[in-house]
């Protein structure tokens, strides 16, 4: 795929994204579903990726553009990642006195509500990609109440969901 | 501004230390952009004391409303408010560079090992994982607005994103479009 569509596509997911996650639906639209040159699998891998190290969640970006294009592709997933922060200066010159206006923080709170209705709906696929057997059902249950009742950090999920999969590859 | 640094006697300000600052917090705090912005909370208005309460909050407040990464959006705000265009560019690659470069290596090492079979079974448990990290942040989004007196509005926005993607397989950006207009006819309660 040529590097400036790449970088254009993404950009689409991260500018039409207010955090991390939210842009995974139009990333699995785009290249999953329509053209079909990134795998469910590694959509969750570029998840999984993500989120095992520092730093904003909306790194799987990054991920996505290597498994997309390699090392260019990565490059830019990385610009597509930072080119909408800068619209934070003109917000922060010019239309911070607006922000606290009623209509626009109505409107900001349903997008974001709506926004984790997609990612419901995107999580579905994945789902179906990853979990098999009542391990991974397990894990997936776990990983979920870990996210939504500790405020311990992610990487102690992934630690401890890849030492329960090699134990039970050792046992396998 | 550079008055109520200097009469709090705390470190000046230097792009070079803003550049470190945003190295060390922004690419060693796990957990994404909430905690890496209370770090940076603590670190700005109090260690060093080059923003004042009032302006943190400000810029944390339009990084939340700013398309994109919030957090880096946070780092381009605060940059730009300390340094203009060259804080906000320094800002901004301090804080994404190195750990951009540490996904790569990761979705490098998934890429080796997927024909390990013992590797793979680490691979698809932490697969399995991020479902469950999905869930719960499609969840987390619901949850802030959860209270007496929006539930249902929260639920029926949350549930129509998900109806509206899942069923009618309408583009997300249509999804989103059509949450915002919501939110301009449906007002969301004042205190929520």
């Amino acid at each position: 795929m040529n590097i400036v569509l790449l970088y254009l596509l993404l950009l689409k997911a991260t500018a039409t994204s207010f955090s991390g996650l939210t842009s995974l639906p139009v990333v699995r639209n785009d290249f999953v579903v329509h053209r079909q040159v990134l795998t469910d699998r590694q959509l969750n891998a570029a998840v999984v990726a993500g989120r095992s190290v520092p730093g904003p969640n909306g790194l799987y970006i990054v991920s996505v553009g290597y498994f997309i294009g390699g090392i260019p592709g990565a490059c830019a997933g990385w610009l597509a990642l930072v080119s909408p922060a800068f619209l934070m200066i003109p917000l922060l010159q010019y239309v911070g006195a607006r922000a606290e206006r009623p209509a626009v923080r109505s409107s900001i709170q349903s997008l974001t509500l709506a926004a984790g209705g997609l990612i419901a709906s995107a999580t579905i696929p994945l789902a179906r990609d990853a979990l098999h057997g009542p391990l991974s059902v397990a894990i997936a249950c776990g990983s979920f109440v870990f996210m939504v009742f500790t405020d311990h950090d992610t990487l102690w999920i992934i630690l401890g969901s890849a030492i329960i999969g090699l134990l039970a590859g050792l046992l396998v | 501004m550079i008055a109520w640094i200097y009469s709090t006697g705390m470190t000046p300000f230097s792009v070079r230390r803003l550049s470190l600052l945003f190295l060390r917090v922004g690419n060693l705090t796990f957990g994404g952009g909430d905690p890496t912005m209370a770090a940076l909370q603590r670190e700005l208005v109090v260690t060093r004391g080059w923003l004042t309460p009032e302006r943190y909050g400000l810029i944390y407040s339009l990084a939340r409303a700013t398309p994109g990464t919030n957090l880096l959006a946070f780092c381009a705000g605060i940059g730009w408010q300390l340094a203009r265009l060259k804080g906000a560019l320094a800002a901004v690659l301090s804080a994404s560079i190195p750990c951009a470069a540490a996904v790569v290596w990761f979705t490098y090492v998934y890429t080796l090992w997927r024909s390990n079979p013992l590797a793979m079974s680490a691979i698809v448990a932490t697969l399995a994982a991020a479902v469950g990290m999905m869930a719960a942040a499609s969840f987390q989004l619901l949850r802030p607005r959860w209270k007496p007196g929006s539930r249902f509005r929260a639920a029926v926005i949350f549930a129509a994103g998900f109806a509206l993607s899942f069923f009618l397989k309408l583009p997300p950006i249509q999804v989103l479009a059509i949450g915002a207009l919501a939110g301009l006819i449906w007002r969301a309660p004042a205190k929520v």
